[in-house]
């Protein structure tokens, strides 16, 4: 930026060039002093000015009259129909049964407490079996023990 | 006929007044699409969704003097949901024809340079680019700008100053050769 000079134009300079008619027209009456904002933004103005300027394709507007004039109809696709179920009900009863039977079994055992030997000591052992009075599980009533170690 | 009686029209199936739309604004959509894709095939498919888009319901338009910008709008949406997929047919992928008379010294000639400028300008990022052919381009105000985005005024602006920032520096190499190249043919 140049001292002294409004920084409003620099930035109309680097966001709009330096055509005057491009600036928002509430800009426009700022005051060019024609610093290096200004002269670099005329080099770009004068590049973008070289780009090309495409013209509509040959029959555009035709092919987009046509395509409005065809009957707009929604493009469905019908899902298949679901297979009828081939497996009757002796067949689910087959399945149903055992799968019953072993949950029968599984809970019977597990209230007896005839599988823990099979079972990890972290559920079993300790920890599960921790015998605290319900009122005393966060470990409050040995705050006085530890504050006496720690005084010694 | 004014926009809202065109839309009005266009809304009782009025084909006329659907063709006067068209005649009015294909051109600086279709422009706008040529330039966010790049010059590919597809930018005449995508300004021509936008119309059909209109001619579906041309209610969603709801202040029909904002009509440029709603097609500007929807096109430019178009494009950004394409841009996701992979692109063909546009500059950067069209072969280079080599003129075999050319000297590499020479300075560019006009289709030349405008065909550096164009895909310089193909290749900068999706916004800065929508912002510059919106401004620069299609001459829309600011705020016309800013309501195609989305996005505030300020936030167009910072776009526009990057955009000229970033093409100048893709430029850097060519720019002198563009710039003596116009000096050479009188512009």
């Amino acid at each position: 930026m140049e001292h002294g000079k409004d920084p409003r134009l620099d930035q109309i300079f680097a966001s709009y060039g330096a055509d005057r008619a491009r600036w928002p027209a509430s800009e426009r009456s700022l005051v060019d002093e024609g610093g290096e904002a200004a002269r670099e933004a005329h080099e770009i103005d004068q590049l973008l000015s070289l780009a090309s300027t495409p013209a509509l394709p040959e029959g555009a507007a035709s092919r987009l009259m046509q395509r409005i004039a065809e009957p707009q109809t929604a493009q469905v696709i019908a899902f298949p129909p679901a297979p009828r179920r081939t497996r009757g009900t002796l067949f689910r009863l087959a399945t149903a049964v055992p799968l019953a039977a072993s949950l029968a079994l599984g809970i019977y055992l597990g209230a007896k407490g005839s599988l823990d030997f099979m079972l990890p000591s972290a559920i079993t052992g300790g920890v599960a079996l921790n015998d605290d009075p319900p009122d005393d599980l966060g470990g409050v009533g040995e705050a006085d023990i530890y504050a006496e170690e720690s005084l010694t | 006929m004014t926009d809202a009686g065109l839309l009005e029209a266009a809304a009782g199936r009025d084909h006329v007044a659907f063709a006067e739309i068209v005649n009015r604004y294909y051109q600086p959509v279709y422009r706008l699409m040529w330039r966010m894709t790049g010059g590919a095939t597809e930018a005449e498919d995508i300004a021509q969704d936008a119309f059909v888009k209109l001619w579906q319901n041309p209610a969603q338009v709801r202040e029909a003097g904002a009509l440029k910008g709603w097609l500007m709008r929807v096109a430019s949406n178009g494009v950004i949901d394409r841009s996701r997929k992979p692109r063909h047919g546009d500059i950067d992928a069209a072969p280079e024809v080599q003129d075999p008379h050319a000297r590499p010294d020479a300075p560019l000639d006009r289709s030349q340079a405008a065909r550096v400028i164009d895909q310089r300008i193909a290749a900068l990022p999706e916004r800065q680019r929508l912002a510059l052919s919106l401004v620069y381009f299609e001459g829309l105000s600011n705020i016309g700008a800013a309501a195609v985005m989305e996005v505030s005024v300020e936030a167009v602006e910072s776009l526009l100053a990057r955009a000229r920032r970033s093409l100048k520096e893709s430029l850097s190499s060519e720019w002198r050769e563009l710039l003596g190249g116009m000096a050479e043919t009188g512009r």
